[in-house]
């Protein structure tokens, strides 16, 4: 019992949710990359791969320009170049919207590491200054109010920056016509086109954000928290955001709680020398309380009707 | 159009491959029927981990250079890599295929058992079955270290510097972040632990794991904890992941201690590296194949044959450390002193 006595002293501590915060969000980034991508209908597994070159080219171009900003944004474009990749696969091509995932995860642990060979031998890729780190940013007055000041207003700025996106994706979604349209496209695109919506464009657009997104996620974990890069370091966080999308129902809030309760359990987990019991049986943690979550109160999750199944018109 | 969508695909994957593939720096153009041919398979950590594949293969480069063999290197970016990538080597009839880690000892136990005729080395482990006992091959070489030796020599100076009050917390509390437990890592907390508590019985000595060898942002997530509860030297032993702790430490202004190989430039906390000589246990492997004295079995790194030690960094330590440090290198070495293999007391801090 001491177990839970000790994971309850934890529970009350800021420093504890402030962490699972930072590692939620670094899930949350490639989670409402997915959601976009699959409301569109096109299955996307792919975020570990364009997570981990935003990853690599955070870095190389952080070392390079000496500027966080600018490199979070070249990580941006990395991954959306190998989500640009995943579309023209699936969306142009119609292959397998699954194989191209994996192949794309494949294509990034190898470029990235021929890459770190290329440029810099072996030496080390690297270790950044704090001063070209994405700061942490404290907000005046706000980050003051006991505990939840630690939580949520002394973070990394990219932790606001994905709080923001989230409610954006949301709005966007939901609230607007294009959202309207994406979603349109995802769950039957013969009517859509119909209605003379370009079910390409779309998809294309979805397909590319869910990049842009991923490789943000890169720059938060590289030159955000990290301060170099080394080969896998996403250590498979793109398939814990996808099983955070599914189990979000391809919503973005819901996503969000998934990530939030994945951060968590992470966060307990970095607790394992204070914590008196296996760390192993602590690692499954996250993974446990998901099944509990997803089997007991989330119930059924049921994809975007045509996720997954290429659009070819006058076939049907 | 179906078609040729696969077709893309399988030629993305078969990149990925190659690029990775190419990552290693084959050398071509060895010609003569007697050159000896070498085969190095990383483990997941590859070869940038400024650690021990980093170590193997400056190994092999000096054995390239002083007996002009050729050396080929495939890294490995998961554990199914292991077993392809060393039968890679060994059907192509290389003269010895060097696995780099614990963690590739059944995929060396496995494909050692398939290729009798082709000499095998392992760093830190042996040829196991899927249950980890060693299957004794005579074609494998193990290549053991004793790091707890390592760890001892840095957890003198960690625990002198506690008992001095001299880190800059003055806590008496210290941590050590372990990447997976395995007996390669538990060897230097282990001696860490031992030896801090030998000098400042009134330590607490934190042991927590990441359980990952690549991923800096987790361990710097057990190194904050560890920070937090008090902690102001840190020992990580994480390869590639334990790059977070030397980070965390220096944001927090505590000390760190690196592993492996020197780690005094990856960040200004570094007080100290505890040294592990994989390029010298490579090395002697290559050269005893390529003088006939291959012998297979074990063989054990230790500070005695200087296979492990420590080098001290960022920080000019006070002379009662040197002094301690030495006293108990000399003691170890002479028998006097052993350091556990297994951490002491693990329940407690």
């Amino acid at each position: 019992m001491t177990v839970l006595s000790d994971i309850g002293h934890l529970l009350l501590t800021a420093d504890l949710w402030h962490a699972a915060l930072a590692a939620a969000v670094l899930l949350l980034l490639p989670a409402l990359g997915g959601v976009i991508s699959e409301r569109s209908g096109v299955v996307n597994i792919a975020m570990e791969g364009m997570m981990l070159t935003g990853a690599f080219f955070a870095v190389a171009a952080d070392l390079i320009l000496h500027d966080p900003w600018l490199s979070a944004l070249v990580a941006m474009v990395a991954g959306g170049l190998m989500a640009l990749i995943h579309a023209v696969v699936s969306i142009r091509f119609r292959a397998d919207q699954i194989v191209s995932g994996i192949a794309i995860n494949i294509f990034a642990t190898g470029i990235t590491v021929f890459l770190i060979n290329r440029f810099y031998g072996l030496q080390d890729v690297g270790h950044l200054p704090p001063s070209e780190l994405l700061p942490n940013l404290q907000i005046p007055l706000l980050d003051q109010i006991p505990f939840l000041g630690r939580v949520l207003f002394q973070q990394n700025v990219i932790v606001y920056v994905a709080l923001i996106l989230l409610l954006l994706v949301h709005v966007l979604l939901f609230r607007t016509r294009l959202g309207l349209r994406i979603r349109a496209v995802g769950e039957h695109p013969e009517a859509a086109d119909t209605a003379g919506i370009n079910v390409y464009r779309l998809r294309y657009g979805a397909v590319i954000s869910s990049g842009l997104l991923s490789g943000l996620s890169g720059a938060f974990l590289a030159i955000g928290i990290s301060n170099t890069f080394v080969p896998n370091m996403t250590d498979g966080r793109g398939y814990i955001a996808l099983a955070a999308m599914i189990f979000g129902k391809w919503t973005p809030f819901g996503a969000f709680i998934a990530c939030l309760i994945f951060g968590l359990g992470q966060a307990i987990y970095d607790n394992n020398s204070i914590i008196h019991v296996s760390q192993y049986l602590l690692s499954m943690l996250p993974y446990i309380l998901t099944l509990v979550v997803l089997a007991g109160v989330v119930g059924r999750s049921q994809p975007p009707a045509a996720d997954g199944i290429p659009y070819a018109p006058g076939t049907e | 159009m179906v078609h040729s969508g696969l077709r893309v695909v399988t030629a993305l994957a078969a990149a990925g491959a190659l690029l990775s593939a190419c990552g290693g720096t084959g050398s071509p153009g060895a010609s003569a029927s007697k050159t000896i041919k070498v085969g190095l398979v990383t483990d997941i950590g590859g070869l940038n981990d400024k650690s021990f594949n980093h170590l193997a293969y400056v190994g092999l480069q000096k054995a390239k250079s002083d007996f002009g063999v050729q050396g080929d290197v495939t890294e490995s970016h998961s554990g199914d890599d292991y077993v392809p990538n060393l039968t890679n080597y060994a059907s192509k009839k290389y003269d010895l295929v060097i696995g780099v880690g614990f963690l590739m000892q059944q995929a060396v136990g496995t494909v050692s058992g398939q290729f009798p005729s082709v000499h095998f080395a392992i760093i830190d482990g042996a040829g196991t079955d899927a249950n980890g006992t060693d299957l004794k091959h005579s074609n494998v070489e193990s290549l053991f270290f004793k790091e707890q030796d390592a760890g001892a020599l840095v957890g003198v100076i960690s625990g002198v510097l506690e008992k001095d009050g001299a880190t800059p917390k003055k806590s008496h509390k210290i941590g050590a972040v372990g990447g997976v437990s395995i007996p390669p890592v538990n060897h230097y907390i282990a001696g860490y632990k031992w030896a801090a508590k030998m000098e400042d019985p009134s330590v607490k000595v934190f042991v927590g794991y990441s359980n990952n060898f690549t991923d800096p942002a987790k361990c710097a997530g057990v190194a904050s904890s560890q920070i937090s509860q008090g902690a102001d030297v840190l020992f990580q032993v994480a390869g590639g992941c334990g790059l977070g702790v030397l980070q965390s430490a220096g944001q927090a202004h505590v000390y760190s201690i690196g592993v492996d190989a020197d780690q005094k430039d990856a960040d200004a906390s570094v007080i100290a590296s505890a040294l592990k000589r994989v390029d010298v246990a490579t090395y002697d492997a290559i050269k005893g194949v390529k003088d006939g004295t291959f012998q297979g079995g074990a063989l054990t790194f230790s500070l005695q044959n200087d296979g492990v030690g420590y080098q001290a960094d960022n920080l000019q330590l006070p002379s009662d450390v040197m002094t301690a440090v030495q006293d108990v290198s000399a003691k170890i070495k002479s028998g006097a002193l052993t350091p556990p293999a297994d951490i002491p007391d693990p329940t407690v801090p």
